[in-house]
């Protein structure tokens, strides 16, 4: 099969045409990021004397993909080391494209680890990660006379009261587009289901409940299938249109700038979960790992341990504002900035989406159908039935 | 004759290179069972298989069709206009036909952010526009309908100039004796455009037509950046499913996609070459 190969190849190396005696990182994302890998970099290698070259990736995080599946299907040697989302992290282990690490993944959450785990060896190493919270107006539910929700059956009663004020219950991402497997993914964990069983009881619960809120208790915006996604769904609680919110930590910040109208009347909390469920929260983030084709291998798993080491992860939060996979970390920052408190609490709650292969196919299944049920287009049951049968039919093709 | 083939030789190898080998290679890629996450394995024509069942691939034959066939003629109608117009002796024409030219000249991935911009539906300058006039804010790439508009809108904007350039080549070869003859034997200016101009210029509009078609048979910078195939997958060319595919690591169903949109750009050109040839 080598033939194929040969013309990507042909062209990267002439693209690249480097000398490759160092070990190289390949890091992109926004141009804040990309300059704090720089400094972390450099200290790295006054640290260790190991010299590192840095290859610039785009910021999209498509593109990024695209460049390294180009380089590991042509068996490249650099890059030595590169960041993963988690949603690829499967593709690129059963790919066989990572290295095993050998590293102390006690420190990290449990839910963040499982996904990077194949067979007993660890490939990928959390670098960053996001869970799905509850942010809440706390004005509005002392109004209200509510509690914060431990359940999504206190949260739409609660929700209800808002109607009548003429402001949105609830918020959440429902357009057709990846965040929705995360929401589809929290509403049927919290029910007791999963994604390995589609056609459950549990999820069909979940799905109605979720066309629910939003077709027949109204307490969800009517748009919430065609536009909602993370910044829209932001920037109406934002504006203190809605008594409660579905999204991932970064929106803390942004809702307690100083020009933020919600600043100091707001609170935030892990998702609720269905009476008789239980908690889940959507596992979000990006991983590191060490290319199977490197040449550095030794000097490429020392960068990882320091990137995951427990000083340059307290930068990382500090400096960049991520949340850490380390819960030791999380612990000993929750004293400074609280909400890091309810982070690393929703993170112990932190479920994965599937880490197999094919896991753009059956995103793009659940998206689809979810989508459908949510416009009103399909019933809930049969849209079950029939994500059921296509997910097991792209397992048969693929395995 | 030995002579000829030698001469042609290095030609031969340079096309062969660069264009057969690649078609080739992905018409054999298509037939393999190609993921990364397992060996290869020889399957036949099983992706085309699975390519006819498949209800997204179906659509987005039908969307590829659909905006080529909105979106050229378009083109090709308001590049005659354009070309007519820059074509008159008016004050400036020099000045004109630089400003015509502007949008082919933009690379398109900045025209397609800025006609996002454009379509936004809170802050976007079109939705600015409808409000004042008619109080009311459209949800430009949110339907189906409107995303489909919004990317002929945008194509033509861009392409519109290239069409008039080709024709005005064409208005241009025309003697103004013709003109000057035909008015004499007392034709209109419709008429002279209906049986003078038109028929001087066909063999440049059907240049025109074939490079637009293939170019739009080919659509992806625009559709990327504009609407990313969305909603509902509704604006999804060829092109940009077969990248899906292959970004998830699935190549031997990627380069099915690719061949089934060589052939279908293949059979519009020989088709339109043929027409061309027959004048």
């Amino acid at each position: 099969m080598n033939v194929f190969y040969i013309l990507p190849l042909i062209f990267l190396y002439l693209v690249s045409c480097t000398s490759r005696s160092e070990l190289t990182v390949a890091v992109g994302g926004t141009s804040a990021e990309v300059s704090y890998w720089y400094k972390l970099i450099k200290r790295f290698e006054e640290e260790e004397g190991i010299e590192v070259r840095i290859i610039r990736q785009a910021s999209d995080s498509d593109l990024r993909r695209q460049h390294l599946i180009l380089s590991m299907i042509s068996h490249l040697e650099d890059p030595d080391v590169f960041f993963m989302d988690v949603a690829w992290v499967g593709q690129f282990i059963y790919s066989g494209w990572l290295e095993p690490i050998n590293l102390d993944t006690k420190p990290f959450f449990k839910g963040s680890i499982e996904v990077a785990y194949r067979e007993g060896e660890l490939y990928a190493v959390p670098v960053n990660i996001d869970c799905g919270l509850l942010y809440y107006r706390s004005d509005l539910l002392e109004e209200y006379g509510c509690d914060v929700p431990e359940t999504w059956e206190e949260l739409l009663e609660c929700s209800l009261k808002a109607v009548d004020e003429d402001i949105y219950g609830f918020v959440w991402q429902g357009a057709q587009y990846e965040g929705l497997v995360c929401t589809f993914l929290e509403f049927s964990y919290s029910a007791g289901g999963d994604l390995g069983n589609i056609n459950s009881e549990e999820n069909l619960k979940a799905l109605t409940f979720m066309r629910d809120i939003i077709r027949i208790h109204k307490i969800s915006p009517p748009d919430t299938y065609v536009s909602m996604k993370e910044e829209e769904v932001r920037l109406i609680f934002q504006r203190g249109l809605a008594l409660f919110e579905r999204n991932w930590p970064y929106a803390y910040k942004l809702h307690k700038a100083e020009n933020s109208p919600v600043k100091d009347k707001f609170g935030v909390a892990p998702l609720p979960r269905f009476e008789g469920g239980r908690r889940a929260s959507c596992l979000g983030g990006w991983y590191i790992g060490l290319s199977r084709f490197s040449d550095r291998k030794e000097e490429g798993k020392k960068l990882i341990r320091f990137i995951t080491s427990y000083e340059v992860q307290k930068d990382l939060v500090e400096g960049l504002g991520w949340n850490s996979p380390r819960i030791d970390v999380m612990e000993e920052l929750g004293e400074k900035y609280a909400h890091l408190k309810v982070v690393r609490e929703a993170c112990n709650y932190a479920v994965a989406r599937p880490p197999v292969p094919y896991y753009a196919q059956i995103s793009y299944i659940i998206q689809k159908y979810v989508n459908g049920v949510l416009a009103g287009l399909i019933k809930p049951e049969e849209a079950l039935s029939r994500m059921d049968k296509e997910i097991r039919e792209l397992k048969e093709y693929y395995e | 004759m030995r002579m000829f083939y030698i001469l042609n030789l290095p030609a031969f190898i340079t096309v062969s290179l660069i264009i057969l080998l690649p078609i080739l290679g992905t018409f054999a890629i298509s037939l393999f069972r190609f993921v990364t996450f397992s060996e290869p394995s020889f399957v036949g024509i099983s992706n085309y298989l699975r390519l006819f069942s498949d209800e997204v691939f179906i659509n987005s034959v039908l969307f590829t069709l659909k905006f080529v066939f909105f979106s050229v003629s378009a083109e090709i109608f308001l590049g005659i206009v354009l070309a007519l117009l820059i074509n008159e002796k008016i004050p400036l024409r020099g000045l004109f036909r630089g400003i015509v030219l502007l949008p082919w000249v933009i690379p398109s991935v900045v025209s397609g952010r800025v006609w996002e911009i454009m379509f936004n539906y809170s802050y976007g300058f079109l939705n600015f526009i409808a409000e004042i006039v008619a109080d009311l804010r459209i949800n430009w790439l949110g339907t189906e309908i409107g995303a489909f508009l919004s990317l002929v809108i945008a194509d033509v904007w861009r392409t519109v100039p290239f069409v008039a350039l080709i024709i005005l080549a064409g208005l241009q070869s025309i003697p103004d004796e013709i003109y000057d003859q035909s008015k004499i034997d007392g034709a209109g200016s419709l008429s002279r455009f209906f049986f003078v101009t038109l028929p001087m210029i066909d063999v440049f509009i059907l240049t025109a037509l074939i490079f637009r078609t293939i170019d739009a048979l080919r659509v992806f910078d625009i559709v990327f950046v504009l609407t990313g195939g969305g909603p509902s997958g509704s604006t999804t060319p060829l092109t940009l499913y077969a990248y899906k595919y292959y970004l998830s690591g699935d190549f031997g169903y990627g380069s099915a996609v690719s061949v089934i949109l060589f052939l279908l750009t293949l059979l519009v050109s020989i088709f339109l070459f043929r027409v061309v040839g027959r004048r």
